[in-house]
């Protein structure tokens, strides 16, 4: 990993970023609401393995594809048509939506995807004044700021066309765009996505008086790693279809590399979350 | 009627099913299976006919393949049914050797080759003001089987749709709480060309690959049914308002002990896409009664004899789980 990267990674993991991810529980808080863990100290770390497992079998395959589209948009030497890596991406979230059935996850999926393209847009692009004319820049930096500036463009293209309502800007969607376009590679990006997840678990956690914040910290440390380890590793080669090439498309078996709901409870528990008398999450 | 003159085009475990109507009385213009599968039709009434899809032995093994292929023409309404729980036997073959395969290959996720899984594959084309009612048994997976269901539904803006798609945690009586190898099932519903959902449902058993997964029987406690309800149409409009104003009066306060039935509903896509409706039972009578409860508004549309043949209802049973749901 170089420099760039663990700049990257301090950068998306601070706990500050406006990504709307500290109003979800993704449904934690109605699982402890319908009786589930009760009288369970660990009932934290059960939902967490079992949220963990699900979320990234049904997300990867579109951080990962999603991802790949846009590298390849910022790396190809030849002009590569703008409008063709928008439909993919388009394409992609749309597929997302017809695979997340349930209205409270996909409510807080849109939710959080629109706020890290908007992120992106007025945090992490350059600012106006970052290459005054008349400073030297190596060739290399130059050819940096270029893609980046190419890489922007689109972004803010795909912004547009989540608010007008054309795409759902799905959050695994937004964030492979996200990484992908700040430069954090895509594994590192996979292991992000779902550290991210966790830690957001936790959060949740200690919010709803069922961990303290210490003993948040330990988990995390802990408990947490394997299991992201684990998940990300065995989820890290999924896929979902869209924007392959012929070659690829024929060898590939979604009924065993595409994504899935693996966990029919907690997708009941989620899509029940509105059903709460009273909620402190939106999710 | 299980037989036909283009029986022979048809491959094994191959069916086609083909209904019109004609004066306002539906009639199959075809309706042919080949071995392992059988279809029976019992009886048409009017504009809606039924059919029983039927496997010989009454399940299916490692390695079936059952792809059943229908259309149902403009006006027409087709019940399909099963008769009894679809059965899904083990997978046979050389367990061990596949489980070596799988780490020489070293692909991540551990499935028995594709010889070994038992595939039912349904293919729908439902014409406009059509209607389909597909209110099968559950699927129970025995010990160890793996089993692949992939539905598609091409459906026209104005056609009703139910879609019932369940699955038990498998034999009960012999001890068996979902310790089948792996159930895959997806359900594709495209609208004139567009997609509005592809749910796809994935439970497998690999806690053998780490300790740090939990075992699928873990995962799913307390419940040993699930289910998944699409309800989509103009006759099925009611239905739907009635379970959606059922569901905004719930109003859950921190529960002690888990509920004996669990059910949510979501809106699919945009407006008048229909619902998904999800419902998990610690027992599967339960989710069964529901399920005849909530739909029972179905019984003045496709009459009631038949919507009984549907649930084999025993009404007694169910008066009982809904008055505490």
């Amino acid at each position: 990993m170089d420099h760039d990267e663990t700049y990257l990674l301090l950068l998306l993991s601070d706990s500050n970023l406006p990504t709307g991810s500290f109003v979800a529980s993704s449904g934690f808080e109605s699982y402890i609401k319908h009786g589930f863990g009760a009288g369970d100290s660990h009932k934290t770390t059960v939902f967490m393995r079992d949220s963990i497992g699900a979320y990234a079998r049904n997300a990867l395959p579109f951080v990962s594809d999603a991802h790949r589209i846009v590298e390849c948009f910022r790396h190809r030497e030849k002009e590569i048509d703008v409008r063709d890596c928008l439909q993919k991406l388009t394409d992609l979230d749309e597929l997302y939506d017809a695979i997340t059935l349930n209205h409270v996850t996909k409510r807080a999926s849109k939710s959080q995807g629109v706020a890290l393209l908007t992120l992106y847009s007025k945090g992490f692009s350059y600012p106006p004044a970052s290459s005054p004319p008349g400073l030297y820049l190596d060739e290399e930096t130059q050819k940096k700021i270029a893609v980046d500036t190419k890489t922007a463009m689109l972004v803010t293209k795909y912004k547009s066309l989540v608010r007008a309502e054309t795409a759902s800007g799905n959050l695994p969607i937004c964030w492979g765009i996200l990484t992908c376009a700040l430069g954090l590679s895509l594994e590192r990006s996979q292991y992000l996505h779902i550290f991210l997840h966790a830690r957001s678990l936790l959060s949740a956690s200690v919010r709803l008086n069922e961990i303290g914040p210490y003993n948040s910290q330990q988990v995390l440390l802990h408990l947490s790693r394997p299991i992201i380890e684990a998940e990300v590793s065995r989820c890290k080669d999924l896929r979902t279809g869209i924007g392959f090439d012929t070659e690829t498309l024929e060898n590939f078996d979604e009924t065993l590399h595409g994504p899935a709901n693996t966990w029919p409870l907690g997708e009941i528990l989620a899509a029940r979350h509105d059903q709460q008398h009273s909620r402190i999450f939106n999710s | 009627m299980t037989t036909s003159s283009s029986i022979a085009k048809i491959p094994s475990g191959g069916g086609r099913i083909a209904l019109s109507t004609h004066g306002g009385k539906a009639w199959f213009s075809e309706l042919s299976a080949t071995y392992p599968l059988k279809l029976l039709s019992p009886r048409i009434s009017d504009d809606v006919a039924i059919v029983y899809a039927l496997t010989y032995g009454g399940g299916l093994v490692a390695g079936d393949c059952i792809h059943l292929s229908v259309k149902v023409e403009c006006g027409a309404k087709l019940v399909l049914l099963s008769q009894g729980s679809t059965k899904v036997f083990k997978t046979r073959l050389q367990q061990r050797l596949s489980s070596v395969q799988r780490s020489l290959d070293d692909t991540p996720m551990g499935t028995p080759s594709q010889s070994q899984i038992t595939l039912q594959k349904m293919d729908f084309t439902i014409s406009s003001n059509g209607a389909l009612f597909l209110l099968p048994d559950p699927v129970t997976c025995f010990r160890s089987a793996s089993y692949n269901q992939i539905q598609t539904f091409h459906i026209a803006k104005d056609t009703s749709l139910v879609l019932l798609d369940w699955v038990t945690s498998g034999r009960k009586s012999l001890g068996e709480t979902w310790v089948f190898s792996r159930y895959y099932s997806v359900n594709e519903v495209v609208v004139e060309g567009k997609r509005i959902a592809k749910d796809v449902m994935l439970l497998e058993d690999d806690a053998s690959e780490s300790s740090l997964s939990r075992r699928l029987a873990e995962k799913l406690d307390p419940f040993s049914c699930y289910a998944t309800l699409i309800l989509r149409g103009s006759l099925v409009e009611k239905t739907i308002a009635s379970l959606t104003a059922r569901y905004q009066n719930i109003s859950v306060m921190q529960q002690r002990i888990v509920e004996d039935i669990l059910w949510s509903i979501s809106p699919i896509g945009s407006d008048n896409d229909g619902v998904v409706i999800r419902v998990a039972g610690k027992e599967t009578e339960d989710v069964k009664c529901w399920l005849s409860e909530a739909l029972s508004p179905l019984e003045d549309i496709v009459g009631v004899d038949v919507y009984r043949m549907a649930f084999h209802l025993s009404y007694r049973l169910c008066m009982r789980a809904n008055s505490e749901n």
